[in-house]
C-alpha cells in the first residue's frame, strides 16, 4: 500500500494533504511549487521501513511526535512509514521484537533509516549502564547502523549528549554521531524536537531521496538556520532596551524581553518562535517563561536557566560557546552603529521641497 | 583628498547625469534610505525566509506571473543598504569587496518596481507568514528614491501642484466654488463655508470634484437630513496626499499641516476624510507621524461618520435597492484601517440583495490603481494587468452593479470593466445613501434614538 492510500483510509482528505505539504515546503524554505512534487513523491511513496532505536532518553521526544496533538497527519505519516520497529511503540516483546528488528534489516537492507533518540555509553566506559534485550547501546547501534541508509539522531540527547552528558557524566554517555563515522547523521535537536521537523526531514528524504541540508551541528538548516532571538516577537523589545527584570513586574506584563531573565533565545537555533508548539497554539516565550536553548549542545551545563546569557563551559560546547559570544557581540555592534548611523542620517537630512522637484520636471 | 573609489566613482556619476537628477544624487537617496532604517525594518529582513508567500498575494505578481514583482524584491535598494551598512557580515563583504553597489543604474531599474507594480495595498503585509510589514518598507523606500531623483514624472508633477496650488490635479477653490453652485441649485440646500465652530470639516478629492461631483450634493443632502453642522474651508478642500504617495515626509507634512491648520483656525471637533481610501490613511494614521505632533481633532471617513448616524438613528432611509449588488473594499479603508463593517451596515439600509465577493473585507484584492499606480503614466498597463484580479473576483459573482467607497477604486473599476466591455456600473455609497433618505422630513435631533447612544 502506498503512502496516499493509507492516508485515503484513514480519512485524511487529498485536500489536507496538500496542505500539509505546502507547509512542508514553506517550512523548508521551498519554492511553492516544490510542494507538488512533495505530494506526489509522498502519496506514492512505498512505505519505507524505519527502524527505530531508544538508548538513554526519558522518552520525550516519543511523546512529542507521537502524543502531543493526536491525531494529526504527522503521527499518521509517522505511524504509516513502516515502522518496523520501536521500543516503545511496538506490541511485540521479547524475542519477538528482536527477531522483528533483524528481519527488517535483511528485508531492507541498505534502505531503512535509522532513528535513534537518546545518548548511548560510549565505546570507552562500562556498556552495562543501558542494555536492551541484553545487548549494550554501543553493539546495538553498530549493528543496525550497518545496513542503513542514514541515521537521524532525534532530540539533543541522541544529537549532543544531552541530559546524560551533563557534568559529571557518570555513564560515559556519548551522542550518536561519536560512534557513527560512515553513514550521514541528521542531528534534529531539541530537548523534545519540535514534531513538524521530524516529519519535515522524513517527507525531505522521501521527496528527493536525499538529506536536506544541515548547518554545522549536522540539523537540517531549514529548521535550525535562525535563532529564536532573531524570530521572536519580543525582539523590538530587546532591540530597545527594554527587560522584564523579574517573571511579576512591569516588563514581564508588558511583554517585555526575557533576556534578563536568563532568555537562551539568542544562542538557541530552533524553529520554536515560527512553529510553535501544541498544534500552533503557543511557544515558551509567548507564555512568558525564556528560552532554555534546549537544541543545543550542553545546554544543561549552559550555567543556570535564570542567568542571563551565559555560555557553555563543557568541551563539545567551545564552539557553541564562541559561536554564542560572536553572536551577542555582532548583535550589539548592529544595535550601536545602527543607533549611530541613524542619528547621524537625521541630522543630515535635506528637505525635499516642491521647489527642487520642481527643477526635475 | 578621498581614496575611496567608490565616493570618486559615485560624485562623477552624479555630476554626469546632474541635470536629469536636478538638486538630488546618489549620496542624498542613500542618506534617506539610512533615515529609515529602524529596529523593525532591519528585523524584517533578517526574518524573510523567502517562502514567496508575498508573491502570491500581490496582484502584479500574480497577474503578470513575473518573478521580478515579488514583493520583497521590490526592495532590493533598501535591503542592500541594510545589509552593507547594518549587518556585521555585510560591512565584512563589502571592506573585500564583494558587495553589489547601489547605484544609479540600482534605482533606475527599481523606479518603476517600487512605484509602477506597486499599489501599497498591503495584502504582502497580510500573509508574511513573519509578520514583514512589506508595504511599509516600500513606503520607506520610496523615500530614498525621491532624493536621489528616481521617481515618477506624474507624481512629481502632482506633489507640485498639491504643494503649489493646493490639489494635485491642480484644482482651485474657484472650480469648487462653481460646483457648489450647482449643488445648491440643484438641491435648494446652502453648503456651509467657513463656518467657524462647526462640528465637522468635510474634505474633498480633487478626482471627485471632478469626475463625481454628486458626492458633494449627497453629502449635503445627508447631512442636511440628519442635522450635522458641518463645514468646508476655503483654505484647504484638498484631502489627498501626494507627499504619502510619492514617498516623501516633508512633501506629505506640509500638505497635512494645511489640513491642521485650516481645522485649527476654524475650530472644528472633527475632520472628514471624503471617499478616499489613502487621504484617509494619510490623514488618518501617517499625518500625526509626518509633523510629529497630535491632532487637537479626530478624523474620520465619512463611512465611519454615516454609520455612526445610522447607529445613532439619525438616517431615516425608504426603499431599497432590488438588483444584485456587491462591494469592492478600498485597501486603504478595509485592509489598512480595518474599516470593514461600516460599508456593510449602511448596504444593509438600502439593498436588498448584496452578495460579497469571496476575497473581502481585509483579503480583498486592489483594483490596482492605489498608491500612487493612477498618477503614473507609465503604469498604465500594469495597473490594468493588476485590475485582472478584480475582474476574476466580479466575474465569480456577476453582480449588477458594484459599489465603492474611494474615488480611485471607483474610476479604475469604470475604467477597467469598460476595457473588458462588461456593463456594471459602478456606484458610490454615500450617494446610494442619499438617494434613499426619508424627504422632507424634519432635522432628527428627536428621532428615534437606538439604545446605547448619546441622546
Ligand atoms: S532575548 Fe529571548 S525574549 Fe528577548 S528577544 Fe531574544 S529570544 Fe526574545
Ligand atoms: S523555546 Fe528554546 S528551550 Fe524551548 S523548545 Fe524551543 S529551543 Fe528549546
Ligand atoms: S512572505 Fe515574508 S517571509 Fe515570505 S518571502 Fe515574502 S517577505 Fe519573505
Ligand atoms: S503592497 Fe500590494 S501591490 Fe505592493 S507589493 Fe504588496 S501586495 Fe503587491
Amino acid at each position: 500500500m502506498t503512502l496516499g492510500e493509507t492516508l485515503e483510509r484513514n480519512g485524511i482528505s487529498r485536500r489536507g494533504f496538500l496542505k500539509f505539504c505546502v507547509t512542508t515546503a514553506s517550512l523548508m524554505a521551498l519554492p511553492p511549487t516544490a510542494a507538488t512534487a512533495i505530494a506526489e513523491a509522498l502519496a506514492s511513496a512505498r512505505r519505507p521501513s524505519v527502524i527505530w532505536l531508544s538508548f538513554q532518553e526519558c522518552t520525550g521526544c516519543t511523546e512529542s511526535l507521537t502524543r502531543s496533538f493526536a491525531p494529526t497527519l504527522e503521527n499518521l505519516i509517522l505511524e504509516t512509514i513502516s515502522l518496523d520497529y520501536h521500543h516503545t511503540l511496538q506490541a511485540a516483546a521479547g524475542e519477538a521484537a528482536e527477531l522483528a528488528r533483524e528481519q527488517a534489516m535483511h528485508a531492507n537492507e541498505g534502505k531503512y533509516l535509522l532513528v535513534v533518540d537518546g545518548s548511548l555509553p560510549g565505546p570507552g566506559s562500562n556498556p552495562g549502564y543501558s542494555t536492551i534485550a541484553g545487548i549494550s547501546n554501543l553493539q546495538m547501534l553498530e549493528e543496525t547502523v550497518a545496513g542503513a541508509a542514514a541515521v537521524v539522531a532525534v532530540g539533543t540527547c541522541a544529537a549532543f549528549g544531552g541530559l546524560p552528558v551533563a557534568d559529571p557524566n557518570p555513564t560515559g554517555a556519548v551522542p550518536v554521531s561519536a560512534v557513527v563515522r560512515d553513514k550521514p547523521v541528521i542531528n534534529v535537536s531539541g530537548c523534545p524536537p519540535l514534531p513538524m521537523v521530524i516529519t519535515g526531514v522524513l517527507a525531505h528524504y522521501l521527496t528527493f531521496g536525499k538529506l536536506p541540508e544541515l548547518d554545522e551541528y549536522g540539523r537540517p538548516l531549514a529548521f535550525f538556520g535562525q535563532s529564536i532571538h532573531d524570530r521572536c516577537y519580543r525582539r523590538p523589545f530587546y532591540d530597545k532596551g527594554r527587560f522584564a527584570e523579574t517573571f511579576d513586574d512591569e516588563g514581564a506584563k508588558k511583554g517585555w524581553c526575557l533576556y534578563r531573565l536568563g532568555c537562551k533565545g539568542p544562542m538557541a537555533y530552533n524553529a520554536c518562535a515560527t512553529m510553535k508548539w501544541n498544534g500552533g497554539t503557543s511557544w515558551p516565550i509567548e507564555s512568558g517563561h525564556p528560552c532554555l536553548g534546549c537544541s543545543e549542545p550542553d545546554f544543561w551545563d549552559a550555567g543556570g536557566f535564570y542567568k542571563a546569557l551565559s555560555v557553555p563551559t563543557g568541551n563539545i560546547g567551545g564552539t557553541a560557546a564562541v559561536a554564542g559570544l560572536a553572536g551577542v557581540a555582532a548583535g550589539a555592534v548592529g544595535g550601536y552603529l545602527s543607533g549611530r548611523a541613524k542619528k547621524d542620517a537625521r541630522t543630515a537630512h535635506r528637505q525635499v521641497t516642491a521647489d527642487e522637484l520642481e527643477q526635475k520636471l | 583628498m578621498s581614496t575611496d573609489n567608490t565616493v570618486t566613482a559615485n560624485t562623477a556619476a552624479a555630476s554626469e547625469s546632474g541635470s536629469a537628477l536636478g538638486p538630488f544624487s546618489l549620496e542624498r537617496g542613500l542618506q534617506a534610505l539610512r533615515e529609515e532604517m529602524d529596529a523593525p525594518t532591519a528585523a524584517f529582513f533578517s526574518s524573510c525566509v523567502h517562502c514567496g508567500l508575498c508573491a502570491q498575494s500581490c496582484p502584479f505578481f500574480v497577474e503578470t506571473g513575473d518573478p521580478k514583482y515579488t514583493p520583497i524584491h521590490k526592495l532590493e535598494p533598501l535591503r542592500r543598504l541594510w545589509e552593507q551598512e547594518f549587518t556585521l557580515w555585510g560591512k565584512l563583504k563589502a571592506r573585500l569587496g564583494f558587495s553589489q553597489p547601489i547605484d544609479d543604474a540600482l534605482l533606475e531599474e527599481w523606479e518603476p518596481l517600487l512605484y509602477d507594480s506597486c499599489s501599497m495595498c498591503g495584502r504582502c503585509s497580510l500573509v508574511c507568514p513573519v509578520g514583514n510589514d512589506i508595504q511599509a518598507m516600500v513606503r520607506k523606500t520610496r523615500e530614498g528614491m525621491v532624493a536621489s531623483g528616481h521617481s515618477p514624472e506624474g507624481l512629481i508633477a502632482a506633489s507640485v501642484r498639491a504643494v503649489n496650488t493646493g490639489s494635485p490635479m491642480g484644482l482651485q477653490w474657484k472650480t469648487l466654488d462653481v460646483q457648489i453652485g450647482h449643488v445648491e441649485s440643484a438641491s435648494g440646500l446652502t453648503v456651509p463655508i467657513d463656518q467657524a465652530g462647526a462640528d465637522y470639516l468635510v474634505l474633498l478629492s480633487s478626482m471627485e470634484i471632478i469626475n463625481f461631483p454628486e458626492y458633494l450634493e449627497a453629502i449635503a443632502k445627508i447631512f442636511a437630513h440628519a442635522g450635522v453642522s458641518w463645514t468646508l474651508s476655503k483654505d484647504c478642500f484638498e484631502a489627498t496626499n501626494a507627499g504619502v504617495q510619492i514617498g516623501s515626509k516633508d512633501i506629505a507634512a506640509v500638505l497635512v499641516r494645511r489640513v491642521v491648520d485650516a481645522a485649527v483656525k476654524l475650530g472644528v471637533k472633527n475632520v472628514i476624510s471624503p471617499e478616499c481610501g489613502h487621504a484617509y490613511t494619510g490623514i488618518r494614521w501617517e499625518g500625526p507621524n509626518v509633523i510629529g505632533q497630535r491632532y487637537p481633532f479626530k478624523v474620520f471617513h465619512i463611512i465611519e461618520v454615516l454609520d455612526q448616524l445610522r447607529a445613532d438613528g439619525r438616517l431615516r432611509t425608504e426603499g431599497m435597492e432590488t438588483d444584485r449588488l456587491s462591494m469592492h473594499d478600498p485597501c486603504n479603508l478595509a485592509r489598512k484601517s480595518g474599516v470593514i463593517d461600516e460599508q456593510r451596515n449602511l448596504m444593509k439600509l438600502v439593498a436588498e440583495d448584496f452578495v460579497d465577493m469571496k476575497e473581502h473585507g481585509k483579503y480583498q484584492w486592489c483594483c490596482g490603481a492605489g498608491g500612487g499606480v493612477s498618477s503614473n503614466e507609465r503604469a498604465e498597463e500594469l495597473k490594468m494587468a493588476a485590475f485582472r484580479r478584480k475582474k476574476a473576483q466580479i466575474e465569480e459573482i456577476r453582480p449588477d452593479r458594484l459599489v465603492t467607497m474611494c474615488a480611485t477604486c471607483r474610476t479604475q473599476l469604470e475604467e477597467g470593466l469598460e476595457e473588458y466591455t462588461m456593463d456594471i456600473p459602478v456606484v458610490g455609497l454615500t450617494e446610494m445613501i442619499a438617494e434613499h433618505l426619508v424627504e422632507d422630513a424634519p432635522p432628527t435631533a428627536a428621532a428615534p434614538v437606538k439604545e446605547g447612544a448619546p441622546s
